[in-house]
């Protein structure tokens, strides 16, 4: 079933510029290090890449202390509700590059390891920036609390569960938990980003 | 009243709307499931179906489609509260029909999520059983987006019911489920585990699924199902777009009913009203029932192969006849050759791949089925199960993800009684060989008789002659001087009788020195006579040669491109050598680069010594690297280029040194310890032992103590690297190491991963840490160095 109000973002692979320092803080290398075998990597890559975001927007409620009420779940966390001060609604995200890179990388698993840890850090660079692009698609003009995963901090990572259902991902980006909570697509990243009160700004 | 299955082929029938979005405008909390409703709200369930009754739908959905045993304890209770609701609802309306609807489980099954197909099979298994005893009038597998979840849900209904099973998927615009099967692939997979209908579901609002229908319409010899999304808010890059009204949404059904869907209804966002308007303006169209297709086809879980004039390439590489390496590779369960292998075969062009693991001192089922998943992890090409256990073949056949072909059925009683029914079961195209009791026919008239016995045999099973492949057998023409006469005749004649064809051709050069000039040749007087499918070699650089200029010739090849692709292929590794002489191996390793690596190695063995290019090229320049990144002056991507350009060379000098003298006595068993799924540290330190010439017994990952302990008992192998990559399992490479020390003292066991220091590693009573890659390297290096 499907709830109305999840925005989608899509968007072609070459449209998003990956990230230049998270690449090469992710491959361990200087970050004006270069290398053939990457650029090969990376036009390989892109051709799996299938970006896609489910978000919505949703009040949080906090009037208990270090707990944080999104209606459709309540986190108890002093890390999360430090973060979201200020705010009374949050963005809750979840992007992906799709499955077709995890068939990649485990090709590149068999095939070269070289390849396969390059094409790892260059996806989960990817990942990283497709968020941050939809991010500020999704900000345009407000202010902003810094994004938060599940897992991080002191937030459990069994809300991947509750927050992924809720965006009804597995429909829409495809993607599932795993008995661990760890999710498949691999490169996957669940997310909340606080809007900070107007009022407040 | 008629059967479902009756109606659907004498006129067009409606399926109901959303439910969801009628049950919220009920007062439907978001985020509730509703399928508690149907205890709770039971009179809204009968109401809900009621409306979509009163309009004129022939086949209400149970409000059931998120009920399983994972997500509800009292999933039976729940579903029959939910067929209940349905039955009260029809009461004694004519013409109505009650379709237990099954969604998805929410998890991904293996190879890439962590659910087993098996446990997929047993959790739709339940449910379809408490569906049947309840009396729902047919199954409905529906937004369903991975086509092996789909295969799980079919067995499932089949094996524990009798009802009719109708089938939808959930595709994205470029017409693909999200794993990658497009409706040919689908539609193959399913008319092979004979459902009684298919189409597509959900996701997509009407308008995008006229771009799809096309496929279903061309392909499909089964009703097609259309049950569209009242479309859905979507930004793309900025833009967004809106859902679809009651009166567009009935004008894009009238469309897609034009373009072929026979069974129409609405999913996410529709409502009674949606159903209406598309049922009254289809009230005068006329009715017309999928004609019979006749594609001969396969498929896997992106794609289909048909098997018609373009001749088919079955890559035969994965069959231990002949081929030591392979052989080894099987004992000692070394599945990354057998998938190098696939891959290798994939990239040079082969459409499907043969899959042959029979020796006798292996367990041949287990392995099948362990090399099939593997190789379905890595190659998307359809495969073709090759074995002659019946049980090998149907238990590779139930975890196929697609459509398998089938190697082989022949004209015996034994082979037909055992094989046509596993193939009447879980559907596949089918080799069939002209041979039987009376063993092969010198003439190509009996060999012809043989076919058709077959092919009648077949039909006995409901199974179709376009299924049927046959392969009349080419024999070595060293000893039989008539076998390619016989052979392409018999091609000739059953082409006659409307069957497709497949030859293994290399047989007919068997025993014959430059068997490629023979069997090429013959290869290409084969296609001439009409052969569909020829299981060969795809490195062969003569055979793909014929195959390309046939194609070519033939206008199978358009402009040439496919050609003119392959020839400049072949020019430009010439060019590439020219240029290659000025980087020596040294060089080639240290900066990664692996082609070059592995042509300098070629032209160093022509005047050195395999052991000397070994020990005075690649070691070197492995360890100026090594030191280089030890000194933090070189980064690890350019270690592991460096490896991975040694490997290739490796590779070179390993042809050049017959198996039974290779190095066995650097051996190292590396495992990533139970628990633990993270196999990128261990991987990295394969590569690079393997590049210093170390033999490893790579276990994978997520390894039970006993595994490790066993395997190097069984090779005598005292070096062990174990990785863990979570805090959370190094208590269990801490059970693997007190194992492996009371099995034998003299084992020395190294760890390392990213959890790891040495104040762990000495906790848990390793031997040593291995900081990084190359540190692990120097401790195993030093370990034989003493002995």
């Amino acid at each position: 079933m499907k709830n109305s109000d999840i925005k989608i973002i899509s968007s072609d692979s070459d449209k998003i510029e990956i990230n230049r320092n998270e690449l090469a803080a992710r491959l361990g290398v200087d970050r004006n290090f270069t290398h053939s075998t990457i650029d090969e990597c990376k036009a390989k890559l892109l051709k799996e890449i299938q970006y896609k975001c489910a978000y919505i927007r949703t009040p949080v409620d906090l009037s208990e202390n270090n707990v944080c009420d999104f209606g459709f779940m309540k986190i108890p966390s002093k890390n999360l509700y430090k973060n979201l001060n200020g705010c009374n609604e949050a963005f809750v995200m979840a992007v992906t590059t799709g499955i077709k890179v995890d068939r990649l990388l485990a090709r590149l698993n068999i095939t070269s390891q070289a390849e396969h840890f390059i094409t790892d850090a260059l996806s989960s660079a990817a990942v990283e920036s497709f968020c941050d692009y939809v991010s500020d698609i999704m900000k345009s003009g407000l202010v902003c609390a810094a994004r938060f995963s599940p897992g991080y901090g002191d937030v459990d990572i069994h809300f991947q569960k509750p927050l992924l259902d809720r965006l009804n991902a597995a429909e829409i980006l495809g993607i599932m938990l795993n008995s661990s909570y760890l999710m498949t697509p691999v490169k996957s990243i669940t997310a909340i980003m606080g809007i900070k009160n107007e009022k407040d700004n | 009243m008629k059967k479902i299955t009756e109606l659907i082929k004498e006129k067009r029938v409606y399926f109901d709307g959303g439910t969801g979005t009628v049950l919220q405008s009920l007062g439907l909390p978001a985020g509730q499931p509703p399928e508690l409703w149907n205890i709770t709200q039971s009179e809204k369930i009968i109401s809900l179906h009621k409306s979509y009754l009163d309009v004129g739908c022939n086949i209400i959905k149970t409000n059931t489609f998120g009920i399983n045993r994972e997500k509800f304890p009292n999933y039976a209770e729940l579903i029959r509260a939910g067929i209940e609701c349905a039955k009260k609802a029809v009461a004694d309306r004519d013409e109505k029909y009650i379709a237990f609807d099954m969604g998805p489980t929410g998890k991904l099954l293996e190879p890439l999520g962590d659910l087993s197909f098996e446990t997929a099979v047993s959790i739709f298994a339940d449910n379809v059983k408490v569906a049947a005893e309840c009396g729902a009038d047919l199954i409905l597998i529906e937004t369903m987006n991975d086509s092996y979840e789909t295969k799980a849900a079919v067995l499932a209904a089949k094996e524990n019911s009798d009802l009719p099973v109708f089938v939808t998927n959930v595709y994205d615009e470029g017409g693909k489920l999200m794993t990658g099967a497009n409706p040919a692939a689908m539609i193959a997979m399913l008319e092979g585990l004979r459902v009684d209908a298919l189409g597509m579901n959900c996701s997509l609002g009407p308008d995008k699924m006229l771009n799809i229908i096309s496929n279903f319409k061309k392909y499909s010899s089964l009703p097609i199902i259309v049950n569209p999304n009242a479309g859905l808010p979507e930004v793309k890059d900025g833009q967004t777009v809106y859902n679809i009204g009651a009166e567009e949404f009935s004008d894009y059904m009238v469309q897609l009913a034009e373009k072929g869907a026979t069974i129409l209804g609405g999913c996410c966002g529709t409502t009674p009203e949606f159903i209406l308007r598309t049922i009254q303006k289809m009230n005068d169209k006329p009715y017309e029932y999928p004609s019979e297709k006749n594609y001969t086809v396969v498929s896997s879980y992106t794609h289909a192969v048909f098997i018609d004039k373009d001749p088919i390439l079955i890559g035969e590489r994965i069959n231990p006849t002949g081929k030591p390496k392979l052989k080894e590779a099987l004992r000692t369960d070394n599945l990354n050759y057998i998938l190098n292998e696939g891959i290798k075969q994939s990239d040079a062009g082969a459409n499907i791949l043969d899959v042959n693991v029979g020796l006798p001192e292996i367990d041949e089922t287990k392995m099948m089925v362990k090399c099939v998943s593997a190789l379905q992890s890595v190659t998307d090409l359809p495969l073709q199960i090759d074995t002659t256990k019946f049980d090998t073949l149907e238990q590779a056949m139930r975890i196929y993800n697609g459509k398998p072909l089938v190697n082989s059925v022949n004209g015996t009683e034994e082979s037909m009684n055992a094989v046509l029914p596993i193939v009447q079961k879980y559907g596949g195209g089918l080799i069939a060989l002209t041979i039987d009791e009376g063993g092969i026919p010198d003439n190509a008239q009996d060999r012809a008789k043989i076919a058709e016995k077959i092919i009648n045999r077949a039909a006995e099973y409901g199974i179709n002659k376009k299924e049927i492949i046959i392969d009349p057998l080419a024999l070595t023409v060293s000893s039989n001087p008539d076998s390619a006469r016989v052979t392409l005749e018999s091609i000739r004649l059953i082409r006659a009788m409307g069957v497709k064809t497949s030859l293994g051709v290399s047989n007919i050069s068997f025993g014959l020195p430059q068997r490629d000039i023979v069997t090429s040749v013959f290869y290409a007087n084969a296609l001439e006579n009409g052969l569909n499918c020829a299981i060969m070699n795809p490195f062969s650089t003569a055979m793909m040669n014929t195959y390309f200029a046939f194609r070519a010739l033939n206008t199978l090849d358009k402009g040439c491109v496919n050609y003119i692709d392959y020839a400049s292929g072949i020019k430009q590794t010439s060019v590439q050598d020219n240029k290659s002489g000025d980087e020596s191996l040294h060089i080639s390793i240290v900066k990664g680069l692996k082609e070059n690596a592995a042509k300098q190695a070629v032209l160093l063995l022509e005047t050195i010594s395999p052991l000397d290019v070994i020990n005075n090229h690649i070691i070197p320049a492995l360890n100026e690297i090594g030191i280089a990144f030890e000194e933090k002056k070189a980064y690890l991507p350019q270690l592991l280029m460096s490896a991975d350009a040694a490997s290739a060379a490796f590779e070179e000098v390993k042809k050049k040194i017959p198996s039974e003298q290779s190095d066995s006595s650097k051996a190292i068993v590396l495992a990533t310890v139970k628990g633990d799924i993270h196999d990128i540290g261990k991987n990295i330190v394969k590569v690079l032992m393997e590049s210093y010439g170390f033999t490893v017994y790579d276990l994978g990952r997520d390894v039970p103590p006993e595994r490790i302990r066993d395997c190097a008992v069984e090779h005598n192998c005292k070096l062990v690297g174990l990785s863990a990559l979570m805090t959370t399992t190094v208590p269990s490479m801490a059970e693997t190491i007190e194992l492996l020390n009371k099995t034998d003292k003299n084992i020395k066991v190294l760890v390392g991963g990213a959890v790891l220091t040495q104040e762990y590693a000495d906790m848990i009573g390793a031997d040593f840490y291995g900081k990084d890659a190359m540190d692990s390297v120097r401790y195993a290096e030093k370990f034989y160095g003493k002995d």
